[in-house]
């Protein structure tokens, strides 16, 4: 049997259909069978064989859609008319065609079960042939597929005009019922022999001719059912991502953890720094954000004495579509008392490694043609070090400098100007116009760690294939997470790359109310002093006579201070350590997909 | 001003006592931290209304009795609310004082402690400040010391080898008396209480994951010397975290201990913890302030446990049949799948209006047509409604899509499923329930199968000994409707429709009758838009909901999978939106062309996670069930207070 991977398209199944007035004989059953495994869903690509005007009284071919739903609601009167309801309220199966697959492995080719036990299977009909008093239907159910094998005599006898209804009212793209005994045809297909065949939901628009290939791949997504009855792999994407989603949950309560649910809709967003979603509450009458993490919450839990939560479940943040961003995106984050960033990186390899198991039954997993090695421990390295691997540029050495002339009550500034220009120098040398691109982020990072992270993301992260920990970002870019314990200015924190992307991001988290005030206070201070900066400069362009665009006005948003989860953690948090993972990526990861839209059902859309 | 006050105060005997905790939020009036007292549910503007107005009429005592015409102390009506509150406050100070005044005569009473000599004394609850203002400030001018001294006052790791439960569960049953000292095991948690006895042992309640255990901390246990040992222990105060190395056994007195060899703390508790005895029970502070509720009352957080375990069940009795759990958009360009108001929001990059989903309907079903038979997602909704003892913002449902399996099929699921949860929660089909919170009486649900099942209609028509018109569509019955309700004062507000005409009169006669587990079946298609015309019933629809004490828990139908049916009845509720009631359905365009492609014959079924959830923890409040309920703004509430 080939592998189900793409349906056939309804302009080659007309050309496939034979005509109907063919004796039936035994050579006549056997140019079915061959006909049917060559014409069966999996095989890709147009067929040039058997090439035959349609069998079917009401035209179909060359129709546009809207001709064939005209079509098709006759047919769906017609069967009324018989007294058969073209919308059933119900069908009782009795197996699934990979359980009937499965039970009858052994059955000989050409050989009938000899029990003769009925079986009732349902599923959309994918395929559909009629050879004289012979029809053959490919049906497909949520587990597989199996061929309705349609014998005018047999089925007549059970269900008078059975037959005719069959050729002339069923098509490709309905759902149907169907009982009947198992046989094994010539070929080897597995067949329900049918004694009854009805209608179950009559489609009125006709499955697309091409899929695969298709020039509008957005197509995909906005008609994500088309798709999954389409793509057999789409349809693996998903039940993959509903496995990874069941074995991370599975693998934090085994260890103990609590899965709860906090606010998506909030007063102040937190826990990250991203531009929120703004809705409003009616009979509160009060603006609402949409959260942009559940950090936040989830700590307030750990202050309340659940040791170890987690939340899985979506956030929100208003940013632009890519591959890899989705305006609502999944995440689980994961707060353990009493652990630090070492036991998190432990527990993001079991996670990883359990998941990937699962739907791989690997540790080494190949994605987009490179081969990903989970087996081995994670390569554990600082930001500094990739950066000065790759740039030559001594980050440690800068701020060490740097906290000398501070000492000494000079100016901080000279260690931070001399690498700036360094850093400088080193980009617009790149090769790559993306990398020199990074310029501009560079000349106006404000602080020795936050070049040191904008010379990460420049010229570190992309080489990052393998599973990677990154370690000890700079603190001015890590208002959440402690100050590492041995080493000053960095922070016990690490984020995952692989493939060049981040997958996770963790911290033995910051548990100092007065430094978490601190530092809350110099990220919202500095976050809205650019932002008045800009109003200032739209609003002097504006008074000057130019133009300012009404958009730019949105792009910017002011963040405010959480001073209740401060009062939290002045109650006291027990050391902590925390870990955000990206579902969605994860997914992406595992399933062999290059979009985030290849894993979300139905990815937003322009 | 503040030294006025307090003169005043001093002055007024009895007085003292009544206002002795709104006086120590006032001494703390300048300071930011006092917001975050325990017991305070007042903003610091309002307490000095409050004492401001205080000082005009010294006299002022609150009656036994509040009654409509009663004046506070400057002459203005007082609210019911208000008096409560004022009772409230009352009845507290008073138990406080009495409390101390107890404690004061049991200091004289008992000998003074000896002094010591080598250095200061170990300190406990004791002689705790009781100034919430100056308790904080001392603490953290406790941290800054630390800090300034080089020492990390929030370490970055102590290594647990054991839960607390666990310890229990390993060392229970040891004798009173026996120690296992060649062990060795470390623990960590939050310190309830300590006791200092003499000037070598310390008694701690440490508690964790819900449990508590004591520590017996001895100075002859510790590695350190008795001065570093009087100072460590000095250093840690009640509400602190702490971890404990050491090892386990039982007091004389048979309590399970751990007796420390090293003691850390972890991470200081920086405001004074509520009391013991009077605990936390401001509802408003409760809820603002889940962490304090959790730390406090220990139920609460069983309450979020049986949440947790509901959830569970719920996945594991799906995915054991099949089905494959699934994420669909919680923000849409058109809000489907039921009637209610819809939050919005903008999406700036794309400059696009979006609604957050008010039910996951629509795009389940057109997994379905996709081919996935079985489909489920558990997750957050959102409705713009107002916010009330069944209703938050945003609540959690669970929904499932069967392909051919119909309503009775799903009436079955349903009573094997919640049965089943009942019997696996609760360990039994019977459950006590207050429905009017824990001081009314209580009811007795019983969940065990099968349950009663009512036809909508013809238990209404029963109920009322009416017959009302076979076509339900007609104005005749719409009037017929409109004087029913007259007749047996059930209020309709405007638009009077059909339909919800219908829902306040089943509201108001079978709801009521369904305390125990029972189906609601069969609405009429004017009331279920997307559900699949009845197959012996004319007019009616293959639906049921599920009302437990009297409550909506579950919504099921067969599907409507006719799309050309479909679009007429998303047409009617155009029109119903047009003639003003804005909960009709927006009419979804790609979900109609989706239906097209073929829906398979399929029973979709909700389930409302948070009303089952109160159900099984006995409560009747929304806002206990949810972590983090929706609240009004602080500002709001106290200035309504104000007003009043």
């Amino acid at each position: 049997m080939l592998s189900s991977k793409n349906l056939l398209d309804p302009s080659q199944r007309l050309r496939r259909m034979r005509p109907e007035h063919r004796s039936v004989s035994t050579r006549a059953i056997k140019t079915a069978d061959k006909a049917d495994v060559q014409a069966g869903p999996g095989v890709d690509g147009p067929k040039k064989q058997g090439a035959k005007k349609s069998d079917n009284k009401i035209a179909q071919s060359a129709s546009s859609p809207e001709e064939i739903r005209d079509i098709r609601l006759k047919k769906a009167e017609s069967l009324r008319a018989q007294g058969q309801e073209p919308y059933a309220y119900g069908f009782d199966r009795t197996h699934f065609t990979k359980n009937l697959q499965d039970l009858y492995v052994s059955l000989a080719n050409g050989a009938e079960d000899e029990t003769g036990a009925v079986v009732a299977v349902a599923g959309r009909v994918v395929a559909k042939r009629v050879m004289g008093k012979l029809a053959f239907l490919s049906l497909r159910d949520d587990k597989g597929q199996i061929q309705l094998y349609v014998d005018r005599n047999r089925l007549d006898e059970a269900q008078p005009e059975g037959f005719n209804t069959v050729k002339g009212l069923v098509d490709v793209g309905d759902v149907v019922g169907c009982s009947g005994t198992i046989k094994r045809t010539e070929k080897g297909e597995l067949s329900v022999v049918a004694t009854e065949l009805k209608v179950l939901t009559k489609s009125l628009l006709p499955l697309p001719d091409k899929w695969h290939g298709l020039s509008d791949v957005e197509k995909r997504y906005r008609q994500r059912y088309l798709d999954l009855i389409m793509t057999a792999e789409v349809r693996d994407t998903f039940r993959a991502r509903s496995r990874i989603v069941s074995t991370l949950r599975r693998q934090l309560e085994d260890r103990g953890f609590i899965e709860v649910e906090t606010p998506v809709l909030e007063s102040i967003a937190g826990g990250a720094d991203a531009r929120p979603f703004r809705t409003f509450h009616n009979s509160l009458g009060r603006d609402l954000t949409l959260r942009i993490a559940t950090e936040l919450h989830l700590k307030r839990l750990v202050v309340g004495g659940f040791e170890r939560v987690f939340e899985l479940g979506r956030v929100f943040r208003n940013e632009g579509l890519s591959s890899r961003h989705n305006p609502e995106f999944t995440s689980v984050e994961i707060y353990q008392a009493y652990a630090d960033y070492n036991d998190m990186m432990s527990l993001t390899e079991d996670l990883i490694r359990a998941c990937a198991q699962e739907v791989r039954g690997s540790q080494q997993v190949s994605y987009q043609g490179v081969s990903i090695d989970f087996s081995q421990p994670f390569r554990r390295v600082t930001m500094a070090e990739l950066v000065r691997e790759s740039t030559g540029i001594d980050f440690e050495a800068a701020m060490a400098s740097a906290r000398r002339t501070a000492d000494s009550g000079a100016g901080a500034s000279a260690a931070l100007e001399e690498t700036r220009a360094a850093a400088e120098a080193v980009l617009m040398a790149h090769p790559d116009k993306d990398v020199r691109k990074c310029t501009a982020k560079v000349r106006s990072a404000p602080s020795l760690g936050h070049l040191l992270n904008e010379m990460f993301e420049a010229v570190g992260e992309a080489g990052l294939v393998q599973p990677t920990f990154v370690l000890e970002h700079p603190v001015e870019i890590s208002p959440l997470a402690k100050l590492h314990r041995s080493k000053p200015g960095v922070t016990e924190r690490f984020e995952l790359f692989i493939y060049g992307r981040e997958h996770a991001n963790a911290f033995s988290e910051l548990t100092d109310p007065v430094d978490q005030r601190a530092r809350f206070e110099e990220q919202v201070a500095r976050h809205n002093s650019v932002f008045q900066e800009k109003q200032k400069a739209k609003l002097e362009a504006k008074a000057a006579g130019q133009d300012v665009p009404s958009q730019d006005e949105e792009d910017e948003y002011e963040v405010a201070l959480d001073t209740d989860f401060i009062t939290a953690l002045e109650y006291g948090m027990p050391p902590t350590g925390g870990l955000g993972i990206g579902v969605d990526r994860l997914v992406m990861l595992l399933t062999d997909s290059p979009s985030i839209r290849d894993v979300i059902a139905f990815p937003t859309m322009n | 001003m503040r030294h006025a006050l307090q003169l005043w105060i001093t002055g007024l005997g009895l007085i003292v006592k009544r206002f002795a905790l709104h006086e120590s939020h006032f001494s703390a009036a300048a300071v930011r931290p006092a917001c975050t007292a325990w017991q305070s549910a007042l903003s610091h503007s309002e307490c000095w209304r409050r004492h401001i107005s205080r000082m005009v009429t010294t006299e002022y005592v609150l009656p036994e009795q509040w009654s409509e015409d009663l004046k506070d102390e400057n002459g203005e009506p007082m609210s019911k609310s208000e008096f409560k509150r004022r009772q409230k406050a009352q009845r507290v100070a008073a138990e406080k004082a009495e409390k101390e005044a107890a404690k004061a005569a049991a200091a004289a009473a008992a000998p003074p402690k000896p002094a010591k000599e080598d250095g200061p004394a170990l300190e406990d609850d004791s002689n705790e400040i009781t100034d919430p203002t100056a308790y904080f400030e001392n603490r953290v001018r406790y941290i800054n010391a630390k800090k300034a001294k080089g020492v990390n006052p929030y370490p970055h790791k102590f290594h647990v080898s054991m839960s607390l439960p666990d310890y229990i569960a390993k060392y229970g049953s040891l004798e009173p008396g026996q120690q296992e000292t060649e062990t060795t095991v470390s623990v960590a948690g939050r310190i309830f209480s300590k006791r200092a006895s003499g000037s070598k042992l310390l008694f701690y309640d440490l508690k964790a994951d819900g449990v508590k255990i004591q520590i017996m901390a001895d100075a002859r246990n510790s590695e350190l010397s008795l001065e570093a040992f009087t100072a460590v222990h000095n250093e840690c105060k009640r509400g602190d975290i702490v971890g404990v190395e050491g090892f386990p056994g039982k007091s004389k007195k048979g309590e399970l201990s751990i007796f420390p060899r090293k003691f850390m703390l972890l991470s200081p508790c920086l405001h004074m913890p509520p009391s013991a005895h009077f605990g936390l029970k401001d509802q408003e502070t409760r809820y603002r302030q889940r962490y304090l509720d959790l730390i406090v009352n220990s139920d609460v957080r069983n309450i979020f446990h049986t949440r947790s375990r509901i959830i569970q069940f719920v996945r594991r009795f799906l995915d054991t049949r099949g089905f494959l759990e699934v994420e669909t958009p919680m923000m849409n360009m058109i809000p489907g799948g039921a009637a209610a108001r819809p939050f919005i929001t903008h999406h700036n990059d794309l400059d696009m209006k979006l609604y957050m989903r008010i039910a996951p309907e629509l795009f389940l079903k057109m997994l379905v047509i996709g081919g996935l038979e079985r489909v489920y997602e558990i997750g957050r909704q959102f409705r713009n409604e107002g916010i009330d003892l069944t209703h938050n913002p945003e609540f959690t449902t669970c929904e499932f899509y069967q392909a051919y399996a119909d309503y009775k099929d799903l009436l079955d699921m349903t009573e094997t499923m919640i049965s089943q949860m009942v019997l696996e929660i609760k360990g039994s089909y019977k459950i006590q329930y207050h429905p009017e919170g824990p001081e009314k009486p209580a009811i007795e649900i019983d969940f065990t199968p099968p349950w009663r099942r009512i036809s909508m209609v013809s238990g209404l028509e029963e109920c009322l000994d009416i017959k009302l018109p076979t076509d339900l569509e007609s104005e005749e019955a719409r009037q017929l409707l409109v004087e029913l309700c007259i007749k047996h004062n059930v209020n309709c507000p405007p638009p009077q429709t059909t339909a919800r005409l219908l829902d306040k009169l089943v509201g108001e006669f079978l709801e009521e009758q369904c305390v125990n587990p029972t189906f609601i079946c069969d609405h009429p298609q004017l009331m279920s838009p997307l559900a699949k015309w009845h197959r012996e019933l004319p007019g009616m629809t293959e639906r049921f909901e599920l009302f437990v004490n009297k409550r909506e828990v579950c919504n099921a139908y067969t599907e409507l999978n006719d799309p050309i049916k479909q679009r007429e009845l998303f047409q009617d509720q155009a029109k119903a939106k047009s003639a003003g009631d804005d909960e009709a359905m927006f009419i979804d365009e790609n979900f109609c062309t989706a239906l097209e492609y073929g829906l398979p014959p399929t029973g979709g079924w909700g389930l409302g996670v948070d009303r089952m959830t109160m159900l099984l923890t006995d409560t009747c409040n929304i806002k206990e069930v949810l972590l983090f309920p929706a609240m009004k703004p602080e500002e709001a509430v106290s200035k309504k207070e104000g007003d009043s």
